[in-house]
């Protein structure tokens, strides 16, 4: 339980492993990369990197993120997992400060695993109640939750996109005050589809399974207010879930269909399967009207384009407010997080002009659907509102380990809301 | 068509157009014909929906009062956001509305107007820069076309009190040459261009006094080219590379900018063949190429006072029993080995000996490559931007730039160790794909691997080069994506 600088050594019990933490590295990525290691070390371990106060509850951050193992729904563990150490002793000369910088990172990360698990969730397990169920789970941290019915206030278009489900669609509200009463709230939108079959555009069988996870804006959304109601943060913020399960059935939105949204407009739909910027929109129009946002920013798994553009390296991001926009692209880099800007272009309005309504909610063809997507959700903002859009399509989940967490969902922009919330 | 300047006057023949400030504020011109007309022209603007606004257009046919056929008033905006792109709008909105009218002597007035951008010779300038860009067509192959529907203005008359507007445009109608001539072998089929006809048509620059020389295939074998041969393998032409010299700075020996083209002539896919519908288009994937010759012509047509090499690597991607085949290992001028994983990733293959040639043979202090590269950037950014992707921030900083003034729009993409790991060969130093994810920054990852440490940037034009849809100085067609671009870059930043 030795440690010493630049190539440092952690030797547990049986299995003396050396491993390399590159002194640029942050003390966070220090910890993750040393999390990677720990399997099979029956602990405890100690890490002594002479550490200052900060450094080390930053290493036991990343340490903490990175030592997460995803939900498994089997009788038995997987016996290829090895154990992991019960304790993990980081060393620092002043344990005091340490221990209490940590416990804010221990709420952020918190929030992060919380969402992880929720995208890791199946549909039948997680349907749209289950997803209210844990937004209110939030209570104890004082964390207010409103439910508003889409059909009794005019969500027409998140309506539209539940209303095959046997299981209801619904808008949730979580607030958080921890800011002083009249202050503007942070309002912070998520894509909740719990599973999205695309509807009676139906999606084809392969990998449909992944759709589970396309309710990863809301978990990142309810993992931020987690995180921030977790650290007590002095801010107010408001959480907006647009939540709905995209199902064929009976009485499922057809293609064509004309629906009158939240905000007024009419949206024709030709693809039931681009249903995350209809329950989208709604949302978007009801945060603007009804919530007095200083600002908003919504994260969805919205486009597979985004995937195609940027793969799964860089979040999609949207702004109509270049100081926004800079500014969570400087918390993305510091959290880890990355985003990398996209243009929200007026011309792009040609890719979705409806020849009966005013607007259709997708092009066909050889489209850029993602800015596409973005520039419709612009539509249904109050231009008065600086608003950003994240597509996390291709972040919300990673295919191998990574950093920050082993393959699957990564709990991205929990950090990234909650470093924007700041307080 | 021919376009002359000539002072202000009244034209009394055929057509002329006329500029309309925001709220039908009349500019001179237009006010005067309206009082030849009696009011006749205000009249006509008030029954209809025209305000001004930029770009609107109104004819009024035969005024009273004027021999005149018709009236074309094209809409300014404001006075203080007239810039230079503004005026090309305007003369080429202008010309395009009496292009085909019937009429073959146009006239367009610039008048004096207060606080524009820039100055009124400039405005002329542009006007006519616009307007000669609007009037390009590509059509020799219409051999029965009615005599109603071809073009039929012949001359374009600038009307405009201020001196230095024929020399302002001087160089303007060099670049605009430029854009024809890379328009033309866009637009061409691939019978006709293939690599040794494109190679000819480089040749042609040597009357502007660029220097020419031509790579065969038995050359490009003995400099260990074995990335952009094994492209043009299956194919019954041979593959050239072209390298244009245009040494117009003051010191000869000074370090040139590099400008390097994609130049497939046609690209079939090769054994991994693309599917029937739409592969006409592939006629096209040559516009890199293309842009890099329209912009030497351009830079050599205006004598820029700079040092530029433009490089193409001209190739046809055919199928046969000689073809590539998926699974090959091919070894580039670099050294490196490239495993082929899709015979139809093959503009990078060629770009990567392009590049290395272009590096190791000129030191340049810039190097700027043009592709119709992926598929993948139309789908992420459309016709709306070209893809920007470079080692070198501020190099990415002023392409951008000489993007926006130009109106080219680039939009830069990431690229990192991350996305440089998707194109990991099991067998090579690297395979030419990366998959679905990330498609463009990919490919511009493998590009990165041929540039050494030159400043370097990859402009991915697939989604600009051609466009759908008539522009207000582009009708619809091949672009010259690149060429005004490439031009302006040099005018601001590499002309002593």
């Amino acid at each position: 339980m030795v440690a010493a600088d630049g190539a440092s050594r952690v030797l547990a019990a049986h299995q003396p492993v050396t491993i390399e933490l590159a002194a640029a590295e942050t003390p966070r990525r220090r910890g993750a990369a040393l999390a990677a290691v720990l399997p099979g070390c029956p602990g405890p371990v100690a890490v002594d990197l002479a550490l200052a106060a900060a450094a080390a509850a930053e290493l036991a951050y990343g340490l903490r993120l990175r030592a997460y193992r995803p939900l498994q729904y089997r009788g038995t563990p997987d016996d290829e997992d090895l154990a992991l150490p019960q304790r993990v002793i980081v060393l620092t000369d002043d344990p005091m400060a340490a221990q209490r910088l940590f416990a804010r990172h221990d709420a952020v990360a918190s929030g992060v695993l919380l969402a992880r698990d929720l995208v890791a969730a199946p549909g039948n397990i997680l349907g749209p109640s289950d997803l209210v169920e844990q937004a209110r789970r939030l209570a104890p941290l004082g964390v207010g939750l409103k439910l508003v019915d889409p059909t009794e206030h005019g969500l027409n278009l998140l309506a539209a996109v539940g209303q095959a489900s046997r299981r209801r669609p619904v808008l949730a509200e979580l607030h958080w005050k921890g800011g002083a009463d009249g202050d503007k709230p942070l309002v912070l939108v998520g894509k909740g589809i719990t599973f999205d079959s695309g509807g009676l555009s139906l999606k084809p069988a392969e990998h449909m399974e992944e759709m589970k996870g396309d309710m990863g804006g809301a978990a990142a959304v309810i993992g931020a207010l987690r995180a921030i109601a977790g650290r007590k943060a002095a801010v107010n913020v408001v959480g907006v879930l647009a939540i709905a399960e995209n199902m064929p059935g009976a009485g499922a939105l057809r293609p064509g269909d004309v629906i009158r949204s939240y905000r007024g407009l009419t949206v024709e739909v030709v693809d039931t399967d681009a249903e995350g910027r209809l329950v989208l929109a709604d949302a978007l129009a009801w945060a603007c009207a009804t919530l007095r946002p200083r600002a908003i920013v919504d994260a969805a798994t919205l486009t597979g384009a985004v995937v195609r553009v940027l793969g799964r390296h860089h979040a999609g991001l949207y702004s109509n407010r270049d100081s926004l926009a800079a500014r969570l692209l400087k918390l993305g880099l510091a959290e880890d997080e990355a985003l990398w800007r996209l243009p929200l272009s007026a011309s792009c309005d040609d890719d979705f002009r409806s020849d009966i309504a005013d607007w259709k909610n997708c092009g066909w063809g050889k489209v850029p659907d993602n800015d596409d997507a973005a520039r419709f959700l612009q539509h249904f903002v109050a231009p008065a509102v600086p608003w950003a859009h994240l597509d996390i399509a291709g972040t919300a989940e990673a295919d191998e380990d990574h950093l920050f967490g082993p393959k699957g969902a990564t709990g991205f922009a929990v950090r990234l809301f909650d470093a924007l919330a700041g307080g | 068509m021919k376009i002359s300047f000539a002072k202000p006057h009244l034209p009394a023949e055929d057509a002329v157009i006329v500029g309309v400030l925001e709220n039908k504020v009349f500019t001179p011109t237009a006010q005067a014909l309206d009082d030849l007309a009696a009011g006749g022209i205000k009249r006509a603007m008030d029954a209809s929906k025209f305000t001004g606004k930029k770009d609107q257009v109104l004819t009024v046919l035969a005024p009273p009062g004027t021999e005149l056929k018709r009236v074309v008033l094209v809409g300014l905006g404001k006075a203080e956001a007239i810039d230079a792109q503004a005026a090309q709008s305007f003369g080429g909105t202008g010309l395009a509305q009496v292009l085909s009218s019937g009429d073959s002597v146009a006239a367009i007035a610039i008048d004096a107007v207060a606080g524009l951008k820039i100055s009124d010779a400039d405005f002329a300038a542009n006007a006519a820069f616009g307007a000669k860009l609007r009037s390009y067509r590509f059509d020799k192959y219409f051999t029965k076309e009615k005599k109603e529907d071809k073009p039929s203005v012949k001359k374009l008359a600038v009307l405009c009190a201020a001196a230095g507007a024929k020399a302002a445009f001087a160089p303007l109608d060099a670049i605009a040459e430029g854009v024809f001539v890379t328009r033309d072998v866009v637009s061409e089929p691939a019978n006709v261009i293939y690599p040794e006809t494109l190679a000819e048509e480089c040749k042609k620059l040597g009357a502007l006094g660029v220097e020419v020389e031509i790579l065969g295939e038995k050359q490009m074998k003995k400099l260990g080219m074995g990335s952009l041969l094994g492209v043009g393998q299956g194919s019954d032409r041979e593959s050239q590379l072209v390298i244009m010299r245009w040494n117009g700075a003051k010191d000869k020996d000074t370090a040139p900018v590099a400008f390097v083209g994609k130049g497939v002539c046609f690209d079939s896919g090769g054994i991994s063949i693309k599917p029937a519908g739409g592969m006409e288009d592939m006629k096209w994937d040559m516009a890199g190429a293309g842009a890099v010759i329209g912009a030497m012509k351009a830079l050599a047509g205006r004598k820029a006072k700079a040092n530029v090499v433009g490089i193409v690597g001209l190739v046809e991607n055919m199928p046969s029993g000689n073809a590539q085949r998926p699974g090959d290992v091919v070894t580039s001028m670099s050294g490196q080995t490239i495993e082929v994983i899709n015979t139809d990733a093959e503009g990078r293959l060629v770009l990567a000996d392009a590049l290395w040639y272009a590096k190791e043979t000129y030191k340049p202090k810039a190097m700027i490559d043009l592709a119709t590269l992926t598929g993948a950037i139309i789908i992420s950014l459309g016709g709306e931007y070209a893809g920007l992707f470079s080692n070198d921030d501020k190099l990415a900083e002023r392409l951008t730039q000489a993007g926006k003034s130009v109106g080219e729009a680039l939009w830069r993409l990431p690229m990192g160790d991350a996305y440089d790991k998707q194109i990991k060969s099991d067998i090579a130093d690297m395979k030419n794909v990366g998959g679905r994810e990330g498609g463009s920054i990919t490919a511009a990852q493998f590009l990165k691997r041929f540039v050494g440490d030159v400043a370097w940037a990859h402009l991915d034009i697939a989604g600009t080069a051609w466009s759908k849809k008539d522009t207000a100085i582009c009708a619809k067609g091949a672009t010259a994506f690149g060429v005004r671009l490439l031009d302006k870059l040099v005018a601001d930043h590499y002309e002593d």
